[in-house]
């Protein structure tokens, strides 16, 4: 199933129209001839299968009223299925994989970037307690969902063995309720984060110049100068932002499926959920890699919040200058930056 | 073999156990009663909210641990007369399994069929006797029911006459309560007895039996496998009579039969058909006309047959020539081709069967329809052989037994008619004096310029039918032909839904002076008007509930076991009928030949002892054979019956040689040993193995022609020509008196009172030993004679059909070419259809109201539906009301598919809120709605007018608040298929 | 063993929904879940065609293949089941299903759909055979009883067909060849792989 295929699902319905309007039509000329022979201008499957295109469904009328039950045949169902347990799957093996795999190799090569001066010993305030709770919020319920979400793709092949099937579909009723109910948890968390750092990350020069230099990972004693959050931070800013938006708009729909629309709708969805779901994974890994044991210094930023001021200069000294200089100038707005002096 | 391979393991523990009690409810016994108790509190418990996974174990749940009762019933809805298997456990009916060995059904079901075991399940059934009390229902006993009910009863028959009691019977009692419900009102006194035939086939029976002898379907469900061409005109098997598609389709298929159906409807039968022709309503006799003006024109006609067997065809080919292929197109809206290719495939490729329904009887001219059908079998010589025959589908289970024994205002059981002989009959069989029947009888005083009738002339005279007896209760009592207005309705098991002119019924309902209603749910009769007070309700158990026989539309009769009790506090039909008897105090004398046992409350007639009386009773009809023990043996081997001819083999023990079901007439007493009559009319068997002959019913000749057959008599037979109907005198003239028996002797001696002028009139219908019967077969020889089939009925009106267009027609310039008859009395009351369509012609009614509106049946549902809807395996599938609207008018009135319509009938400012179904199923300017349904009126929710709990899960308009006026003059069925309406977005 | 199969022979089915019906009664299945439904393609109009459907068992079910807690299983005769007791709800399975069979208690939002219900071919679930605590989570075994699904036995017209595969397309067959014409074995391409051809 490519993507093309996928962006058919929303104007299915239309198709299915249409579908049934080439059945009509075939049918009309013969309603208007002599005999009307109903047994022989019967469909039949062949006939409605090849008039069919990719994802259409053979459709007709029911009395009951729930609209779902009209649909008889959904050929392409089954490609859903193999996609979901395929490219799915494998994406989010591979994500997860890959993510841990790529960071042990970098770690190996370049080890921990470590603060090139000593710590100054003067701390500065990077993050504010809001800043820090939209992070947490959203970081947590990331997780939770993550290894929920990861637990409904790969779990039955790589959990249940170990579990054993009642204790595995316990812990997975558990997970789904409680990826029904942290996804709104990572939703508020998302948008707090959004409101509070997106006037940070709109890209300007100076990310030119970062991510000529590599951002300075790559080399040791490199720096490019950087504000509040380097390219690096704002590539996964908007990653974040971005996949965050898809993952909620898509799970909404999967929460709401009436909302929603058609089965094909839901599939899509749930299609789009699971793939982002496993790129986002593979950005957050990274993310958490750099954020921790990847880089001295670099947790206290979330942690609590204040960072040691050599640290600020190597990687933030744009950040740092505006800081202090605010500071200097003696603007009271430049909230959180006092120096430990 | 079946084995299941388990790889799942359906134990849990530890953490599984304690995740499960969270998110699933545990699962005992009491919790999920208690929650399937819920999801039937009312229609929104239904929905998203309160549906469970569970089940209702103690309801379905087969114990296998316990033994297992299986009874044998039939199924209580359609004709079809498929057998139920019940596995009953404790008292409980607990599974329904198929029942391969039934001839007729072999193991199937429709949707009705398959759900029957929700029936004495039922939650929303009647639970005990109610009334209503200043406007509000109240639990009452029996006892103060009954008291009550005949007080007012008694005190009306004082005041107003016997025939101011309305007493409307039921297709849906068994053939021993439909027979104790007429002999009920010939002890009462009145001749205002009718049921459902009236409003389903009155015109089948009535145009059938003048044409030839019985009303009733010729063939058999089964015996269509034999047919090469089928027509349905009118009818719509596949959604109304499910199960006989198993043999049409199955005949379909291995004769490469054709299938043509012409109807205003692509109906689900039409989508099986090989020929689907599109007609306006309302136009049958032109079409038949039509199609026999091309077999006249290309002498396809069977002109042997006709010769030999019928009279008066030269006078129909002379009428036919009237109608043309131009005149026929410019009426039915048919084409002179496709009428061609029809005709000259029934005339050609035999033999061919002609099945109608209500599409052809439910007119003002149903009769006259019924009779053109005959005509062009008859032309054809497609009656009396395997795989022809009118194959008329009756509409209920036993619409045909409860037709069979008289609950019809103008016959007695077994069509006795209402003149002297027939009471005289039946008083001999019931053992009372003729006189004291006479007595019981109103006399009738001058009045609206009318004479006075004597009690004897009121006995003689045809009751009012149940379309009108609305009319009888609110006109003018000047206009109404008996000593009084109708002012008590005692309604047992029958809709107030399914006549039209609902608003004119509301008015009847609201004019009475005591309203009963006994069924197993309050129907429309409880809930549509706002009657304060006066008002029963009486629970009536399901014939699933009690034993009897009943009579499918091919004749046999089956019998049902009780399979369970009756539930709740509900009673079977014959104790309360005797219950009331004896409140009214003429139980004595007609309960007295029956064998009383103790039932739930009181005393009650076994069914067997009804039936051996009907037996001792029904020679016209031949309902003499069929004694208790030979169909409950027929029941008992059903799998010895072949599938098409319907016989066993004559080797078979208890049932050799004889037709399943022992189907009417047969002739004799039980040990006579007829095996039944498979096929009506038939000469190509002798008539000891259910051979016949058309009945001479109307004298030996006419016009100078014989009525009698001609060259053609059943094989076997000792007179090779025609002759009129047995007697004792004839038995005389032949010499074969002699064969009598001193008892046979005997018994014919004191019907005719030893003289022997009156005994040489004792006939073949009087003849209590059967003895007459017996020499007549034994020699060869049809009972009733054998005569010629009447192309022209001259005591009917048109005796010979005539187009005439409907009352409310779209087509006014027609109407003055092709007008309905003149205005006149039938039935005691009045039928100004005449000036009725005159004012709409008049009115402009058909640009106001351009849409023909016609009506029919939804598988899922039955009759007035009230039973049906009250199913939840039933309701789920069809929860709203419609209407079928073609796509060219939906969007020219701005109307979408599943959308609110209204729709506006002709008269009284009637309408109704449904929704749409657009659809090509119908044509531009015809509407289709389904009329089972009720509950609504005019916008009106009325769920609140049913007793608490009983209230069918289903409501909707019921068409019939926006049908009009329309009667047929012979029978006065309803018009119930034509009338003009609008349709608007609500 | 045998392989259990459907056949809806649509040239003699009328949607007379007593297949619907007899599921309901059957097993007691609940107002708003349809384990078998009649769908009517065209209409209306001449072509018209009815076809009862179900679960049609497929083969390499795909419910089965992405159901995250797989509690899918398939017996012997070739019967596609499920435990609802390892059954979460997730609704993966209808989206999935070519036929729509999977039914919810509820059409749920906020993933409250509650645990799956479909035709079990009247095989009942992983329970003891025929027991109490199998019937009221599947309703009744019919196959264990020596019987076929209520559905196809009661079929008013003998168009729904169920047994061996092989044997109701031998039937199937020779019911196209003696009457001329068919619109095909509905479903078999899409659960089975192939069709009946005549």
């Amino acid at each position: 199933m490519n993507m093309k295929t996928l962006v058919q699902r929303f104007v299915a319905v239309l198709g299915i129209l249409a579908v049934l309007g080439i059945v009509g039509i075939s049918v009309t000329p013969a309603a208007q001839a002599q005999q009307i022979n109903p047994t022989a201008q019967s469909v039949t499957e062949e006939s409605l299968f090849e008039a069919l295109q990719d994802d259409q469904m053979v459709e007709g009328r029911v009395s009951i009223p729930d609209g779902l039950s009209s649909g008889l045949i959904k050929p392409g169902n089954p490609s859903w299925a193999s996609t979901h347990t395929g490219l799915v799957r494998n994406l989010s093996i591979a994500a997860v994989v890959g993510a841990i795999v790529v960071l042990t190799l970098f770690y190996m090569i370049r080890g921990k970037i470590m603060v090139d001066g000593k710590m100054s010993g003067i701390r500065i305030l990077r993050f504010t307690a809001i800043e820090r709770f939209a992070h947490w919020l959203m970081a947590g319920s990331f997780i939770i969902l993550a290894l929920t979400g990861l637990n409904l793709v790969v779990g039955r092949t790589m959990i249940l063995p170990w579990l054993g099937e009642g204790a595995f579909s316990t812990i997975t009723i558990w997970g789904k309720i409680a990826h029904n109910y942290v996804g709104w948890a990572f939703m508020l968390g998302l948008t707090l984060s959004f409101l509070v750092w997106v006037a940070h990350n709109i890209p300007n020069k100076v990310d030119a110049e970062w991510v000529a230099q590599g951002g300075g990972l790559l080399k040791k004693g490199v720096h490019p100068p950087a504000r509040k959050f380097n390219a690096g931070q704002k590539v996964i800013f908007w990653l974040t932002t971005l996949g965050g938006a898809a993952l909620s708009f898509t799970g909404f729909m999967l929460l709401f499926p009436i909302v929603a629309g058609t089965q094909a709708d839901w599939q899509f969805y749930q299609l789009i959920h699971g793939i982002v779901a496993a790129g986002l994974s593979f950005v957050i890994i990274a993310h958490i890699y750099i954020g921790s044991i990847g880089m001295e210094g670099a947790f206290d930023a979330m942690g609590t919040g204040e960072v040691d001021l050599n640290w600020a200069k190597e990687h933030h000294s744009l950040w740092v200058e505006e800081v202090q200089g605010k500071a200097k100038s003696g603007d009271s707005s430049a909230r959180g930056t006092q120096p430990a002096e | 073999m079946l084995v299941k391979r388990r790889s799942k393991d359906a134990t849990r523990s530890g953490l599984a156990a304690f995740a499960q009690n969270v998110t699933a409810k545990p699962i005992d016994r009491r919790s999920f009663l208690r929650t399937s108790g819920l999801a039937v509190g009312g229609l929104a418990a239904f929905g998203a909210v309160g549906a469970t996974t569970v089940r209702r174990a103690e309801a379905g749940m087969v114990d296998f641990s316990q033994p297992v009762e299986v009874k044998t019933n039939i199924c209580t809805h359609c004709s079809v007369g498929c057998t139920v298997k019940a596995e009953v456990q404790n008292g409980v009916w607990v599974g329904q399994e198929p029942a391969w060995d039934s001839p007729i059904n072999r193991g199937t079901h429709c949707a009705k069929g398959a759900s029957v075991r929700e029936l004495v399940h039922g939650d929303r059934r009647l639970k005990y006797p109610m009334k209503k009390e200043n406007g509000e229902w109240v639990r009452i006993s029996w006892d103060q029911a009954i008291d009550e009910i005949g007080d007012k009863m008694l005190d009306i028959r004082e005041k107003n006459g016997a025939d101011s009691a309305y007493l409307l019977g039921s297709a849906k009692f068994s053939n021993e309560g439909a027979y104790l419900f007429r002999k009920f009102a010939a002890f009462w006194g009145t001749n205002n007895v009718d049921h459902q035939a009236r409003i389903c086939h009155s015109t089948t029976v009535a145009g059938v039996a003048n044409t030839w002898g019985y009303g009733a379907m010729t063939n058999s469900y089964n015996d269509i496998r034999n047919s090469k061409t089928i027509i349905f005109m009118g009818s719509n098997a596949a959604e109304a009579h499910p199960v006989s598609l198993q043999h049409i389709l199955a005949g379909k298929e291995t004769n490469r039969a054709n299938v043509i159906v012409i109807d205003p409807r692509f109906t689900r039968t039409a989508a099986h058909a090989t020929d689907y022709i599109r007609m306006r309503p309302g136009t049958d006799i032109a079409i038949i006309w039509g199609i026999m003006w091309h077999i006249f024109e290309n002498n396809w006609q069977d002109q042997e047959y006709i010769d030999q067997r019928v009279w008066g065809m030269d006078q129909i080919r002379e009428a036919v020539k009237a109608y043309p292929p131009e005149v026929v197109e410019r009426i039915s809206g048919i084409s002179g081709p496709e009428l061609r290719r029809v005709a000259e495939t029934f005339a050609t490729q035999g033999p061919a069967t002609f099945i109608w329904c209500m599409g052809g009887t439910q007119h003002t001219v149903g009769t006259a329809n019924v009779r053109t059908y005959c005509n062009l079998l008859l032309a054809t010589g497609n009656v009396g052989s395997n795989g022809s025959g009118a194959n008329i589908f009756r509409g209920h289970c036993n619409v045909q037994g409860a037709t069979d024994f008289g609950l019809d205002i103008g016959s007695l059981p077994c069509y006795y008619g209402l003149a002297e002989g027939g009471w005289r009959h039946w008083s001999r069989v019931w053992d009372v004096s003729y006189d004291y029947l006479q007595s019981r009888f109103d006399e009738v005083p001058a009045k609206g310029g009318r004479d006075a009738r004597d009690r004897k002339a009121n006995m003689e005279m045809a009751g009012i039918p149940s379309t009108r007896w609305f009319d009888a209760a609110t006109l003018d009592a000047e206009d109404v032909d008996q000593r009084d207005n109708i002012k008590a309705m005692i309604v047992f098991g029958h809709g107030g839904n399914t006549v039209p002119r609902m608003g004119d019924s509301l008015k009847g309902m609201n004019a009475l002076d005591l309203l009963v209603v006994a069924d197993p749910h309050p129907t429309t009769f409880a809930a549509l008007h706002d009657r304060p007070d006066n008002t029963y309700l009486l629970p009536i158990s399901t014939q699933f509930e009690c034993a009897g026989s009943r009579t499918a539309s091919n004749r046999s009769v089956q019998w049902g076991e009780k399979v369970v009790d009756p539930i709740f506090e509900s009673d079977n039909d014959y104790a309360v009928i005797y219950r009331l008897s004896q409140k009214l105090g003429f139980a004595d004398e007609m309960f007295k030949p029956y064998e009383m046992v103790q039932g739930k409350f009181s005393m009650e007639p076994t069914p067997e002892s009804i039936l051996r009386e009907i037996n001792r009773g029904g020679w016209s009809t031949g309902y003499t054979g069929q004694s208790p023990e030979r169909i409950k043996a027929h029941m008992a081997n059903q799998d010895k019956f072949d599938l098409v001819t319907l016989r066993a083999p004559a080797d078979a023990e208890d049932v050799g040689g004889d037709y399943y079901g022992l189907p009417w007439p047969c002739w004799g007493t039980p040990e006579f040993k007829h095996p039944g009559t498979h096929i009506l009319y038939n000469p190509n068997l002798p008539v000891k193995d259910g051979g016949g002959a058309f009945r001479p019913r109307f004298g030996v000749d006419r016009e100078g022609e014989t009525l009698l057959a001609e060259g053609s008599f059943p094989v076997g037979s000792e007179i090779t020509d025609g002759y009129p109907q047995f007697t004792y005198g004839i038995l005389q003239t032949l010499g074969w008196d002699a064969d009598l028996t001193a008892d046979e002797l005997a018994t014919i001696q004191r019907i005719g009172n030893n003289d022997p002028e009156a005994m040489a009139n004792v006939s073949w219908s009087l003849d209590l030993s059967g003895g007459i019967q017996r020499v007549a077969i034994e020699h060869g020889c049809v009972p009733f004679g054998n005569g010629k089939a009447r192309a022209v009925a001259w005591n009917l009106p048109d005796p010979i059909p005539v187009h005439r267009e409907p009352i409310y027609s779209p087509r006014p310039d027609l109407v003055a070419e092709y007008p309905t008859r003149e205005d006149g009395r039938q039935f005691r009351v009045p039928n100004i259809g005449y000036s009725i369509q005159a004012s709409a012609v008049e009115r402009n009614l058909s640009v106001s109201f351009p849409i023909v509106l016609t009506s029919g049946r939804l598988v899922e549902y039955e009759g007035g539906g009230e039973e049906t809807r009250s199913n939840p395996w039933l309701a789920e599938l069809q929860q709203d009301m419609f209407v079928e609207i073609n796509p060219a008018d939906a969007s020219a009135r701005g109307i979408t598919d599943g959308g609110w319509v209204w729709v506006n009938g002709p008269e009284n400012d009637s309408k109704a809120r449904v929704k749409a179904l657009v659809t090509e199923r119908v044509a531009p300017g015809v509407a289709f709605m389904p009329f089972h349904f009720a509950g609504w009126f005019q916008g009106e929710d009325q769920r609140g007018n049913y007793p608490a709990g009983t209230d069918p899960i289903v409501l909707g308009e019921s068409v019939n608040t926006v049908t009009s006026y329309g009667y047929d003059p012979v029978t006065g069925m309803h018009e119930g298929k034509v009338t003009l309406c609008q349709i608007s977005a609500a | 063993m045998a392989r259990m199969k459907f056949l809806c022979d649509a040239d003699r089915c009328i949607e007379c929904n007593a297949c619907v019906t007899a599921c309901k009664n059957e097993h007691e299945v609940p107002w708003g879940i349809n384990r078998r439904r009649v769908v009517t393609i065209n209409d209306g109009l001449p072509g018209e065609r009815s076809v009862s459907m179900a679960c049609m068992h497929c083969t390499d079910a795909p419910c089965a293949a992405v159901c995250p807690v797989d509690c899918f299983y398939t017996t012997d005769d070739a019967v596609v089941l499920h435990s609802k007791d390892t059954c979460i709800g997730c609704g993966y399975c209808f989206y999935a299903c070519p036929f729509g069979a999977p039914q919810y208690p509820k059409v749920g939002n906020f993933g409250t759909r509650g645990k799956m219900d479909k035709c079990t071919y009247c095989a009942g679930g992983p329970e003891a055979d025929m027991t109490e605590a199998e019937y009221v989570k599947y309703g009744s075994n019919r196959l264990a009883e020596g019987k076929l699904p209520l559905c196809a036995e009661m079929c008013s017209t003998k168009s729904l067909l169920a047994g061996d595969g092989d044997i109701i397309a031998e039937i199937y067959k020779e019911r196209v060849v003696t009457r001329g014409y068919g619109s095909g074995a509905w479903g078999w391409r899409t659960a089975y792989g192939d069709t009946v051809t005549v």
